[in-house]
């Protein structure tokens, strides 16, 4: 059977297992096994087991449930709530700063969790109904917080760009900075949006009180004295600190990736033991056990991802289907976009873990014979998955904001992220077409890359 | 990657009361399980314990820093496998549910009882490779190629009892599943 008749059965094995509702390690485990045992050695099935483990006894790997942790804890304390209303403070007299201080703060939350739901929850359960009291509309309120929390997954420590420096064999160190320059173009995006959208709304409020109608919450100046601003930053700074800490320590060398994860994850919690007294085991269990619940449903995934990956790379499926897609001769962007198109159609059904191990060894190899860099593709493609996370059908964090926020209507909440897929769209237009805003941070503190 | 984060509708089905011997036998899963997750808890915190410390041993202390990430590498593969059946039991790890509306309850519930079947299928069979591998290091005396060098029968016992558990876990919520004509799901 030629190769490529393997790779379509292959491929829709794998569609059948997964659209069956079966979980999707077991489906791509499965998947795996059965085209092993029909088309490889007997002795390959062996060392299934042995494959799974090597894989994931990675400690880079193994830095994913620990920077989980460290999420978990300050996502499950007070940090998020203060955070922004610690920036709130400091911003409200720039015109639209309510809406400016929520991206600010769900971008320094998302860098210090590393988690795009964790952020739209800690900052949304305390932005949106301030928004909201402020007079501004429902729709940009959700928007602009689920918007936010996509910043989760390209802030470093993003988990997101673990897994894709494992399957890309990149520098993570460059990978996290390369996550920056993006990262604060998008915050610059969003604050523009969040100014403009406030000016329209502030002159419509006007406009109907100048007619006679409903003085909206809009048209009320705030005050808010000295007191206010510096109340919440002893609670605020230390979070930042580590944050920093946590930067530093990677980067001087002081600490491999791992071992920051570690680091970071103790120091979150001492840090909720001290400042939110969260220390008692009742308030520790439940973000240990949350944290064990995800790192174990994400690590079977990388797995037997990584076992389905090599089966593909065994029966020379992956190495076909690059060859096939350098044979098209499709132009450079041409490339990029169907590839980066795949990413979205994928994202519509799959978590970011698994659309990374498992197209890796498809799309890497052409994109890389095409001339890209894979670090500067590691940060667009991030960002193309973080609009799955706002755009249906699964968009997680419009579910997230709907649960923290039931009373705004689901298509209120869609219609609200619209203008922030558009912008991140918008942005990686611009990191195409200006690609140093993503490399060029990288390669300021390692030098050139040479990959 | 939701970080604790726990929405409405995603949160476990509860498992339907069953009475005789697989009420006894599910009773047990559950405590097996609850204990497990304790110990994994530990070993989770144990394992930033030991990678913190290699930032201080090697940088405030001058020692040298050998054991460490094999060490954190047995502790979090041990917890991540110990906890399989854990995360099983609250129907935690994620599929595809994109096809449910298209199906009838009564076609729903074969589906999901199909997908625990093949689930359970692999699971066995990984399972059964495990044992193989996990007596092979123990009868070879196999050991990471570090100089260190741990026995591999700790990781590869952790992954088998793990991956053990893992299978009881489905076996019992397929024979609910075929007890309750599918409630459980």
């Amino acid at each position: 059977m030629s190769v490529g008749i393997i790779g379509i059965l292959y491929g829709l094995g794998t569609l059948l297992f997964m659209f069956s509702g079966m979980p999707i390690a077991f489906a791509l485990g499965s998947i795996a096994v059965l085209f092993m045992f029909i088309f490889m050695p007997g002795s390959s099935l062996d060392t299934v087991t042995l494959n799974v483990y090597e894989e994931m006894a990675n400690i880079t790997l193994l830095s994913v449930p620990l920077f989980i942790l460290k999420g978990a804890a300050i996502g499950k304390s007070r940090a998020g709530a203060d955070l922004y209303l610690a920036i709130h403070a400091w911003m409200h007299k720039i015109p639209g700063g309510l809406g400016i201080a929520n991206v600010f703060a769900s971008a320094l939350f998302a860098a210090m969790s590393g988690s795009s739901p964790a952020t739209c929850s800690a900052i949304g359960s305390a932005g949106i109904p301030e928004m909201r009291a402020r007079g501004y509309s429902p729709r940009f309120a959700a928007g602009i917080i689920a918007a936010g929390g996509t910043l989760g997954i390209l802030l470093p420590p993003s988990i997101v760009m673990i897994l894709f420096s494992v399957a890309a064999e990149q520098s993570l160190g460059r990978l996290f900075l390369a996550g920056i320059g993006p990262g604060i173009l998008m915050v610059i995006l969003f604050s523009g949006y969040a100014a403009f959208r406030y000016k329209k709304e502030y002159k419509e409020a006007l406009d109907t009180y100048n007619q006679g109608g409903k003085k909206s919450a809009y048209l009320d100046a705030m005050r808010l004295t000295l007191y206010d601003k510096f109340r919440l930053l002893p609670r605020v700074v230390p979070f930042v600190t580590l944050l920093v800490g946590v930067m530093v320590a990677l980067y001087g060398g002081f600490a491999t990736p791992s071992e920051t994860a570690g680091l970071g994850g103790i120091l979150a919690l001492c840090l909720i033991a001290v400042i939110y007294r969260m220390w008692r085991p009742s308030q520790l269990k439940p973000i240990l056990s949350s944290t064990l619940k995800e790192s174990t449903m994400l690590m079977f995934i990388i797995g037997m991802s990584l076992l389905y990956s090599y089966v593909m790379s065994y029966l020379h499926i992956s190495q076909s289907a690059a060859e096939s897609i350098v044979a098209l001769s499709l132009s450079k962007w041409a490339l990029l976009s169907v590839i980066l198109l795949m990413v979205v159609v994928l994202g519509f059904f799959l978590p970011p873990v698994s659309i990374i191990l498992m197209t890796a060894p498809i799309i890497l190899p052409p994109l890389k014979a095409a001339g890209f860099d894979l670090i500067w593709f590691g940060v667009v493609m991030t960002i193309v998955m973080e609009m799955g996370l706002i755009h249906p059908p699964v968009g997680l964090n419009i579910f997230v904001i709907k649960n923290i926020a039931p009373d705004i209507p689901l298509k209120d909440i869609i219609w609200g992220v619209v203008p922030f897929v558009a912008l991140m769209m918008f942005a990686v237009l611009l990191i195409c077409i200006f690609p140093s805003i993503a490399t060029g941070f990288p390669d300021a503190v390692y030098g050139l890359s040479t990959k | 990657m939701s970080h604790g984060v726990e929405l409405e509708g995603t949160k476990p089905s509860l498992t339907p009361k069953v009475g005789g011997v697989l009420g006894t036998l599910v009773h047990w899963q559950a405590k097996i399980n609850s204990y497990v997750l304790f110990v994994s808890m530990l070993a989770l915190l144990a394992a930033c314990l030991v990678l913190t410390l290699s930032v201080v041993m090697r940088y405030f202390l001058k020692w040298p820093t050998d054991w460490q990430d094999e060490v954190s590498v047995f502790l979090l593969v041990g917890a991540v496998f110990m906890c399989g059946a854990y995360v099983q039991a609250e129907r935690g790890h994620i599929g595809i549910s994109a096809l449910e509306g298209f199906f009838s309850p009564a076609a729903n519930r074969m589906r999901l009882l199909f997908c625990d079947i093949a689930s359970l299928a692999f699971c066995t069979f990984f399972t059964y490779k495990t044992w193989s591998m996990l007596h092979e290091a123990v009868v070879e005396g196999q050991t990471t190629s570090s100089t260190w060098g741990p026995p591999l029968w700790i990781p590869y016992g952790l992954m088998a009892a793990g991956m053990t558990l893992l299978c009881l876990q489905m076996l019992l919520q397929i024979l609910i599943a075929l007890k309750t004509k599918g409630a459980a799901n």
